[in-house]
């Protein structure tokens, strides 16, 4: 007896024509909610960069995007990161500039909005767009506390500090106790980007 | 009457017999990673049981079709489509939560709960009963998510939902924010289960 040959394809459509239908069908329905909730997803990460100028450069009444996704080398690694770049303007005048910054936290990655003043002389403040840190330790960063040691604070390389005396504005910070880890990364943030933004600003003659 | 009676008792098998944290120990690892307040807690649990109760239909439609070498692959296309729709509501209309859950919500896809009452329960039962296990389990799950992160969140922060709870003079303890926290809240309130369903069987 001869056994009967069967064709591959016919074969892998029978064995698996629930899986092709399923994956369609449930594809299309993501397609079609995506479809509907992408724009207001879009509304609230503009809302939320927004909010974030505002709150860095209050005094601005107008902020225009400089950079949307310009690729920044950071390191010797060569790596480049996205940057988001504005400049606040307030009666025609620049007042500050204020820019996207990402780099490794305690638990998750951080993200901060830092803001510097016309010159990119001094820190005017920070505000955290996305952290995981610890709750009641890390997650102080987001705290007027650590927050105020950079206001004024110059945009150059800063140092933290485990004591000290952190009403005092100069390029010491204070860490948060119990966040050394967070509070560090935050710093670091701060002196991987600042002075690497400042000579591409120059180099692009943003910066006199 | 005789059905009703099933459907009910499925239905508490979920809440408390056969509850997912405290009689199966299932689903630890949202347990002790987002339960260090209610309000995390809460949107944890309602998303697994929005998934849960999803997959749970969805599987037993499909249960006469199902082939045992493509059943987990049906599986976890089911409960990865449903994850994605939790996702994207959290990101459209609760943005903040969103943020604060990270990665939480896209690895529900990997929740053995969800899998298992495919498995044990959706593939082999009816829509209706398959709807009230996942109704059951969920809101098991949803309820002691909740009871954790009620405690966690008053030893550590003296609030609930954000709001202070607690008088002017409580000592917080921070630690019950941390992983620790969570592995002695859950160490004792198994501990307490397991002495009520003691005192239940004599």
């Amino acid at each position: 007896m001869q056994n009967k040959k069967i064709n591959p394809v016919m074969l892998f459509i029978k064995e698996s024509w629930l899986l092709i239908v399923c994956s369609f069908v449930f594809g299309l329905l993501l397609a079609a909610i995506n479809a509907a909730w992408q724009p207001r997803i879009e509304q609230n990460k503009i809302g939320n960069i927004s909010d974030a100028l505002k709150t860095v450069i209050p005094q601005a009444k107008n902020f225009e995007r400089i950079w949307s996704d310009e690729q920044i080398t950071l390191d010797e690694s060569g790596k480049a990161q996205k940057v988001e770049l504005f400049k606040a303007t307030a009666s025609g005048k620049t007042v500050g500039w204020a820019y996207t910054s990402v780099g490794p936290g305690y638990a998750d990655k951080i993200e901060l909005m830092i803001a510097v003043d016309a010159n990119f002389e001094k820190i005017l403040a920070y505000k955290v767009l996305f952290s995981n840190e610890t709750s009641g330790f890390g997650d102080k960063i987001k705290n007027d506390y650590y927050k105020d040691q950079f206001k004024g604070a110059p945009a150059d390389e800063l140092e933290l500090l485990k004591l000290g005396d952190e009403t005092v504005i100069d390029d010491k910070i204070i860490a948060i106790s119990g966040a050394t880890i967070s509070s560090e990364a935050v710093v670091s943030i701060f002196n991987t980007y600042n002075t690497t933004i400042k000579a591409v600003m120059k180099e692009k003659g943003l910066l006199k | 009457m005789a059905d009703d009676k099933k459907t009910f008792s499925v239905f508490l098998a979920g809440i408390w017999k056969e509850n997912p944290v405290f009689a199966l120990l299932l689903g630890m690892c949202p347990t002790l990673a987002v339960t260090g307040d209610v309000k995390s807690a809460l949107t944890m649990g309602l998303s697994a049981t929005f998934v849960l109760l999803c997959s749970n239909v969805v599987v037993s439609l499909l249960r006469g079709l199902l082939k045992p070498h493509l059943r987990i692959l049906i599986f976890t296309l089911t409960i990865s489509t449903f994850v994605t729709i939790a996702d994207l509501f959290l990101k459209a209309f609760l943005p903040d939560m969103s943020e604060k859950l990270g990665p939480y919500i896209p690895l529900i896809i990997v929740n053995c709960l969800i899998i298992c009452r495919a498995e044990a329960c959706a593939s082999k039962s009816g829509v209706w009963i398959s709807f009230v296990d996942g109704l059951g389990m969920g809101l098991g799950f949803t309820i002691t998510l909740c009871i954790l992160g009620a405690v966690r969140e008053i030893l550590s922060l003296g609030s609930l939902f954000g709001y202070r709870v607690m008088p002017d003079g409580f000592i917080t303890m921070f630690a019950f924010a941390l992983p620790v926290g969570a592995f002695v809240t859950l160490g004792l309130m198994l501990g307490l289960v397991n002495i009520i369903n003691t005192k239940l069987a004599k």
